[in-house]
């Protein structure tokens, strides 16, 4: 297991040395490795599939343009967590708007939920959505990107404690919401 | 309703854009490298002479932190004088203000001082008058008369 990991981190170093170099190739390479995460983080926070992808592509072109300032994989995964982050922060507040999905915009799963409910997921999606965007923030990279506090306070430049409170109470804030959501439509229905 | 961290994750799974999502960076990446890169505004400016001043870097630099550093020493000592000064007069200020107040003083001192001598004498006088015999005070009130 170590191995494939050391293996899959040369090749990416190696990529990303080539980039830096100017190979287009490599670059591809690259943006096939993370496009899935810049993807899923703008699309998860701005739920606007056009708008998601329109965001994911400038962070790329960006790291096109800083190639010559990222040292590792490692350090560019940082990098684009970060710059995505940012991005997206910015780009919520701008539009200060609640998301509208249409039918055509609405996500096609990868592959159907295994496990879950998808209404509880979808109502989940739907309350992360209206959250303000530095929880947003936070909820998407705990849970998206698996990251601890310590690295999510890093990438969003926040100190851990705030991390940690800011998780604690977004998902007391969820759990409300959607309490408050299933009484909603129980009294709709009865 | 109760949902766990699994549930999250699950909403939160990560999304694929499609292998056209990287076809459209590179197209963007290849536009972006046939388009000239925008030069900042200042630098424009600054191509001319500005670009030909700074090629003498090492030499102006120096030259440069040299008159900075005698600029701040001047400055400093220049300040300090003027502290000094300042702290010089406001000292003297204060010492013929004391002077001044206590010259008021004893002007005040001595003009209480005669004012009770004067009482005193007065006072002597009447006591000295109120002593006397009734007879002498009859002749003198007809002197007087």
């Amino acid at each position: 297991m170590e191995q494939i990991a050391g293996f899959e981190d040369n090749r990416l170093h190696l990529a990303l040395t080539q980039s830096a170099q100017g190979d287009g190739l490599a670059f591809a390479e690259l943006v096939r490795e993370h496009r899935s995460m810049v993807f899923s983080i703008a699309y998860h926070f701005l739920q606007d599939r056009s708008l998601a992808e329109d965001l994911a592509q400038e962070v790329f072109l960006e790291l096109y343009q800083s190639l010559d300032r990222i040292q590792s994989p490692a350090h560019l995964t940082h990098w684009l967590r970060r710059v995505t982050a940012n991005r997206c922060i910015d780009q919520g507040r701008r539009k200060q708007r609640r998301p509208e999905l249409a039918l055509e915009e609405a996500p096609e799963p990868v592959e159907p939920s295994a496990i879950g409910d998808p209404l509880l997921l979808e109502r989940l999606r739907q309350s992360l959505a209206v959250l303000p965007e530095k929880q947003r923030m936070v909820v998407i990279l705990r849970f998206q990107e698996g990251l601890g506090p310590a690295e999510i306070a890093d990438v969003l430049e926040m100190p851990v404690n705030t991390v940690k409170s800011t998780l604690h109470r977004t998902l007391a804030d969820l759990r409300k919401t959607l309490t408050r959501k299933i009484r909603e439509v129980r009294y709709a229905f009865f | 309703m109760h949902f766990s961290e699994d549930d999250l994750q699950q909403a939160l799974k990560r999304k694929d854009p499609g292998e056209g999502f990287t076809q459209r960076v590179m197209a963007r990446v290849e536009q972006a490298k046939a388009e000239p890169r925008p030069v900042p505004e200042k630098a424009k400016k600054s191509n001319g002479a500005l670009l030909a001043w700074w090629k003498l870097r090492p030499a102006w630099i120096v030259a440069l932190a040299a008159v900075l550093l005698a600029g701040f020493a001047l400055g400093g000592y220049q300040y300090s004088e003027y502290r000094h000064r300042e702290t010089a007069r406001q000292e003297q200020q204060r010492l013929e203000q004391a002077r001044q107040e206590r010259e008021q003083a004893e002007r005040a001192r001595d003009q209480a001082i005669l004012a009770l001598q004067i009482a005193r004498s007065k006072l002597n006088h009447v006591l000295e008058r109120a002593q006397l015999p009734v007879e002498s005070n009859d002749k003198i009130r007809r002197q007087r008369l």
